[in-house]
């Protein structure tokens, strides 16, 4: 059976009704997918209103600044919710992922995906937070010594987006070379424009002032707007994907057809 | 059906297929979109770098003149003589000239690898010089919007490539494909133009 036929027979059948949302086939994804948003406004809510740690703060301060910064309490209210809710960022992946083996690739655009989320998770996200974590939660530093956290903080934080470009770039050209249409070509080569506009981000090393500082219209204001709405149309996708997924393609669809064998176990672990 | 019916109906086929041919849009639909969002984003650099310009003139004037302006005319040249060859091969693939389409689109894809070579002989002396992307904002621009358009010029030879393998594979060619293709080279062109213009003509 073609996908076009799946997914026509799927979309006649009625949605189920609420109650029975235990039942539902596709409950880990839908969990996983709903997990994105509580995250992702987590993450703004520390970012922005929070510590105003974004957007970016100037990396010409002067040094009494960056000290009244990285030792303000808001800062480290910021770097206690991330410590605690930073586990959740794996769980965004999860979504890609699941979808991205349904696409007639080579599994190695999925082990780059997650390779790619991996160093990019540590690089731009851990590194970032230690830095301002450190200045937040041990007070006594040298303001040498806190003006340079507050640079390796930055720079990681922006500076890292280059980790992030093999992941989409996996992510975009699995989407242009799938055959099962599981996500749209559009995307694909949105993601194509998302990761090269990240690639700009590099020259934060060199610049402290003007378009390419860590502040700059070109590496964070215009890549920023990108990301921002390639993330959204993202979900919406994959929301879409998930919906239109077949039941009997699940890969847990065998525990409920078929009765507990032996080799139960080895299809778990497919 | 009598014979004077086929006589109009192909009478009305010819019209309907010049009527088809003006509104058919060449390629891939998705490319288009492409390359639609790729000259507005461009075309937001552009604006930004037209302001920093306006905000430093004189900097950005004397930086210009360190460019060096033979290798840039070269490029553009060399650009310009690939993009008629893969219009001149759209065209043979069209007409079912698969063979002299194949031709076509290999000059094509020789003149387009002209265009790195010609960029590293370019670069190569500048940084070893010293000027690099920390220099000025000048060269920062330089540099980034450059090395940016360097990248799709690389992304389009490969795509040149996948059009020949496509032209000379044992089935019929995807003309669709042929035009994809083509769509995209023909945008590394127009892109390359204006940042001529911009970075090494404009005073």
């Amino acid at each position: 059976m073609t996908d076009i036929d799946t997914a026509a027979t799927h979309s006649a059948t009625p949605a189920r009704p609420a109650r029975n949302w235990r039942k539902n086939k596709k409950l880990d994804q839908w969990l996983a997918f709903w997990i994105v948003p509580v995250f992702f406004n987590l993450f703004g809510l520390v970012f922005v209103p929070l510590s105003w740690m974004m957007p970016p703060r100037s990396p010409s301060a002067p040094q009494s600044e960056i000290v009244g910064f990285m030792q303000s309490h808001n800062l480290l209210i910021a770097c206690v919710i991330l410590t605690l809710t930073f586990g959740l960022a794996p769980v965004t992946n999860a979504c890609y992922l699941t979808q991205m083996k349904r696409m007639s690739v080579s599994p190695v655009f999925r082990y780059c995906l997650i390779m790619g989320a991996t160093t990019g998770g540590i690089v731009g996200q851990l590194f970032p937070m230690f830095c301002f974590g450190l200045g937040a939660f041990r007070p006594g530093y040298d303001p040498k010594i806190l003006a340079m956290l507050y640079d390796f903080g930055y720079l990681a934080f922006i500076g890292s987006l280059g980790c992030f470009c093999i992941m989409w770039m996996a992510f975009g050209l699995a989407i242009l070379l799938d055959e099962n249409n599981i996500l749209p070509k559009w995307l694909g080569y949105y993601t194509v424009w998302q990761y090269v506009t990240e690639l700009i981000a590099a020259p934060v090393w060199i610049a402290k002032s003007g378009p390419f500082a860590w502040n700059g219209v070109m590496t964070f204001w215009l890549a920023m707007a990108m990301y921002v709405s390639w993330q959204i149309i993202v979900y919406v996708c994959i929301f879409r994907s998930i919906k239109n997924q077949p039941d009997d393609e699940l890969e847990n669809a065998w525990l409920e057809t078929e009765p507990a064998t032996p080799d139960s176990a080895a299809k778990a672990d497919a | 059906m009598t014979e004077v019916a086929e006589e109009s109906s192909t009478g009305a086929t010819d019209a309907g297929r010049t009527a088809a041919a003006r509104s058919h849009l060449p390629g891939d639909p998705s490319m288009w979109f492409f390359v639609i969002g790729d000259l507005v984003i461009f075309g937001v650099y552009f604006v930004v770098y037209m302001y920093y310009r306006g905000q430093d003139h004189d900097a950005f004037l004397q930086s210009q003149a360190q460019l060096n302006l033979t290798i840039g005319t070269l490029n553009t040249v060399v650009l310009l003589t690939s993009s008629l060859f893969v219009a001149l091969g759209t065209a043979a693939a069209r007409g079912g000239r698969t063979a002299d389409a194949t031709r076509l689109f290999g000059l094509a894809l020789v003149c387009g690898a002209v265009f790195p070579l010609l960029k590293l002989v370019e670069y190569i002396p500048k940084v070893i010089a010293g000027v690099t992307p920390g220099t000025n904002l000048f060269f920062m621009y330089y540099y980034v919007m450059t090395g940016l358009h360097l990248c799709h010029v690389l992304l389009g030879l490969v795509i040149l490539c996948f059009v020949i393998r496509n032209l000379r594979g044992p089935a019929m060619p995807r003309i669709s494909f042929v035009e994809t293709g083509a769509t995209y080279w023909h945008m590394v062109d127009i892109l390359w133009l204006v940042l001529f213009a911009l970075l090494y003509l404009m005073r």
